[in-house]
């Protein structure tokens, strides 16, 4: 009985020791300062990226979307990537209006086609791809990164939205 | 239907019967609720946060990342059973551990233990899926039932 009772109090003592341990590995990560890291948990608003930075006018127009879907109030984070060609738009749903997720995508959608007929669009509300879009708003931010290679990834970006199964 | 029962017994037994209902013991409705409600909702936070895992690790969306989820759930829970901790947990929860898809790997795996001193083949094979076979038959069954609704629906331009 006693040898039963040390060893109870010696497994409760380890597991002490692993929860102490796994509070001080948490806190230790607060630091990092990477905005994907906690994309999927906390509201990011992030800036909007342009990819194409040399064409004029481009950073209006990125602005102004990022402006019109902000102005929804079913939403609460929008990440706007404007490629040469392609233009992704993500966002988060606040959570009790994410039963009506289909319906307020295909406003968005209409809405953007409507004032910006030049665009082409592809509007997601997937974490996936919003967390997509910051790491490569993240990996624009480096010097060597190229106009071509964040194309390329804004295309598979776009595809993976596309995915269904 | 209790009534109809009741007149069909004997004086001994409506009187046993009785008797019976004066000793039993009442079940805790709501703790047992309250039990499942608890470890349901764990069962179903360790899902979201394998979810979250796939999305965040793995190139899967949130509409793709539910296959693996429950694959790995069902993979969890097949340890679990293996070395007896889910049979404590169904014991403790009941409905709570039995209805998320946990419940079906466990269903699986405690069937086949089970029969496994018959042979490999008619004991685990002819067995395993003893429980879970009626989860899977109704389910796609319900599932075809659902599509073709959905089908006639956007056919209709209902949707």
């Amino acid at each position: 009985m006693n040898s039963e009772w040390e060893g109870l109090v010696m497994r409760k003592k380890y597991v002490f020791i692993v929860l102490y341990l796994l509070l001080v590995l948490a806190g230790c990560s607060q630091n990092e300062s990477n905005d994907s890291e906690m994309a999927l948990i906390k509201k990011t608003d992030p800036k909007p990226v342009l990819i194409d930075k040399k064409t004029k006018g481009n950073v209006d127009v990125a602005a102004d979307i990022k402006k019109e879907i902000t102005s929804y109030k079913e939403l609460y984070d929008v990440a706007v990537v404007k490629g040469t060609e392609d233009t992704l738009v993500v966002y988060k749903v606040k959570h009790l209006q994410r039963f009506h997720m289909k319906k307020i995508e295909k406003k968005i959608k209409g809405m953007l086609e409507k004032k910006f007929p030049d665009e082409k669009f592809t509007v997601s509300s997937d974490y996936k791809i919003f967390l997509e879009a910051i790491k490569l708003k993240e990996k624009m931010e480096k010097p060597d990164y190229s106009e071509e290679e964040a194309n390329k990834r804004l295309k598979e970006i776009i595809k993976l939205k596309k995915e269904m199964a | 239907m209790a009534d109809k029962k009741k007149k069909n017994m004997t004086p001994a037994q409506q009187k046993y019967q009785g008797l019976q209902q004066k000793h039993e013991l009442k079940r805790p409705i709501f703790k047992n609720c309250l039990r499942a409600f608890w470890v349901g909702g764990l069962i179903c936070t360790i899902g979201q946060a394998v979810t979250y895992f796939y999305i965040y690790f793995f190139n899967f969306t949130e509409q793709t990342a539910g296959n693996p989820t429950v694959a790995t759930m069902v993979f969890f829970s097949m340890l679990l059973t293996g070395f007896g901790v889910y049979d404590h947990l169904g014991q403790y929860a009941g409905a709570g551990s039995a209805v998320p898809v946990t419940g079906f790997g466990n269903a699986v795996i405690s069937a086949a233990i089970e029969h496994r001193t018959e042979g490999f083949v008619l004991g685990v094979g002819g067995n395993m899926f003893k429980l879970a076979g009626s989860v899977i038959l109704f389910g796609v069954f319900s599932a075809f039932v659902v599509a073709l609704i959905k089908t006639v629906l956007i056919q209709w331009g209902v949707l």
